[in-house]
């Protein structure tokens, strides 16, 4: 599992790769920790490479959105798979984010 | 221009730049009072603005009618702060918040909106003379509201600095304009107190519980769910993975529901009831053999709305376009309606 993050301008990619269960579920909470004080930005949560989210996983991306409304941010997440969006679906997070 | 006036002018200039860090705390603490003061009273307003009058612009003053004025106390817009506000009615509002707060001399201030005659139309605005408590120095305070603020600004930039001076024929132009801006202001105002009133009466609505009598929109939805008609099936949800529920938007389904033919609340109260029980068995399959322990507020509804499309024959179609509607067009939306089609079809719900 890794994360990394990029910032172009007032746009913020954080892209998550392989597997973000319980155990990656640490230090990706530490990685994304630059998103959280983020003003005015657009953050993208890009999942392109993402093969499965957990609980913890969606907490992570949880507390994104939390802080990035306190800040004026706006969050996007982009490129689920079938699983992840069907993980989005029946724990109807899809309500809670604009997927792209 | 500073050169040329008399030596009385020149003194009150020489009083003004001595009291410009007298003048700079007050103009902190007029915008401070003012900005506390709406804060604390749920006002909104486009501009909240302060400045203290130049020394060229003092001096340009000074030398049309520096004799009027026998010390620098004596000229009342030396420190203006303006408030632009949205409606009619907050301009009065506000008023009567600044004399709480500041001292007003009655005999400067103006009110210029009832300077008009009945058959005139022009420059719009509140203008009160205010002092500090324990301050020498007045202050300017404007009121006026964003067309009466746009038409002034527009004014100004004529160039014109008063009436008597524009020619007669744009004079009539933007007077004929700051009547047609007034009745906007007046509709504006209008549509506000009736927007409020229907929510109020909505409210009541809801409170007695005749939801066949109120109409379904953005309003009344919000009104309805305020209620939480939603907890009790996402507590059981919830229950079943002893999952946390994360607080969500529901007003995207507004479009769903209307689509599945609710046209009042009382429609939405029944689909929930209709519903609810096989909405819980959906989850349950769903959820129960997964280690998700985390929620969103959505997932009674968005069940309900999935079991209601499946009861009445939307089949994969009607769930794709639900899915659509909700999370935007994907292609993957094809491939979870299937999915969930087969879980209801495995619990036996079609």
């Amino acid at each position: 599992m890794e994360t990394t993050i990029q910032q172009s301008g007032n746009q913020i990619i954080a892209s998550f790769s392989g597997r973000l269960d319980t155990a990656a579920a640490i230090p990706a909470a530490e990685a994304v920790k630059p998103l959280l004080e983020a003003e005015n930005s657009e953050i993208i949560l890009d999942c392109t490479h993402l093969e499965y989210i957990s609980s913890s996983g969606l907490r992570i991306f949880l507390s994104v959105r939390k802080e990035a409304a306190a800040h004026g941010s706006k969050v996007i997440v982009r490129n689920i798979n079938a699983d992840i969006r069907q993980v989005f679906m029946m724990t109807g997070f899809i309500s809670l984010f604009e997927i792209q | 221009m500073m050169d040329a006036l008399d030596l009385h002018c020149q003194m009150i200039l020489e009083e003004y730049r001595e009291a410009l860090p007298e003048l700079e705390s007050m103009r902190v603490q007029v915008l401070d009072t003012l900005r506390e003061a709406l804060e604390r009273n749920g006002l909104v307003v486009t501009a909240i603005e302060t400045r203290i009058k130049t020394e060229e612009s003092l001096a340009g003053k000074l030398a049309l009618k520096g004799a009027k004025y026998a010390t620098l106390s004596d000229i009342t817009d030396i420190l203006g702060a303006r408030i632009v506000t949205f409606y009619t009615d907050d301009v009065d509002r506000i008023a009567s918040i600044a004399e709480q707060l500041f001292e007003i001399d009655w005999n400067n201030s103006v009110d210029k909106r009832r300077l008009h005659q009945l058959d005139s139309f022009g420059y719009n605005s509140l203008h009160y003379i205010c002092r500090i408590p324990g301050h020498d120095m007045r202050f300017e305070l404007q009121l006026r509201t964003t067309l009466q603020h746009a038409w002034a600004a527009i004014n100004h930039d004529t160039g014109y600095k008063s009436g008597i001076e524009i020619p007669q024929e744009y004079m009539r132009r933007m007077n004929r304009l700051a009547g047609l801006l007034e009745m906007a202001d007046d509709e504006f105002s209008r549509i506000r107190s009736e927007i409020t009133d229907y929510r109020r009466r909505v409210q009541a609505l809801v409170q007695n519980g005749k939801l066949d009598d109120v109409l379904l929109d953005g309003d009344t939805f919000r009104s309805y769910l305020q209620a939480k008609p939603l907890d009790r099936l996402n507590r059981r949800i919830a229950a079943i993975n002893q999952a946390e529920i994360q607080d969500a938007p529901l007003i995207r389904y507004l479009r769903v529901l209307k689509e599945l033919q609710c046209n009042t609340l009382g429609d939405v109260s029944r689909l929930i009831r209709t519903y609810e029980e096989d909405a819980y068995r959906l989850a349950r399959h769903q959820l129960g053999n997964t280690d998700i322990d985390i929620l969103s507020s959505a997932i009674g509804l968005q069940n309900i709305c999935i079991v209601c499309i499946l009861k009445t024959g939307g089949g994969k179609i009607g769930l794709e376009r639900l899915f659509d509607a909700l999370d935007g067009h994907n292609s993957q939306n094809a491939e979870i309606a299937e999915m969930t089609y087969q879980q209801a079809h495995n619990i036996e719900l079609i």
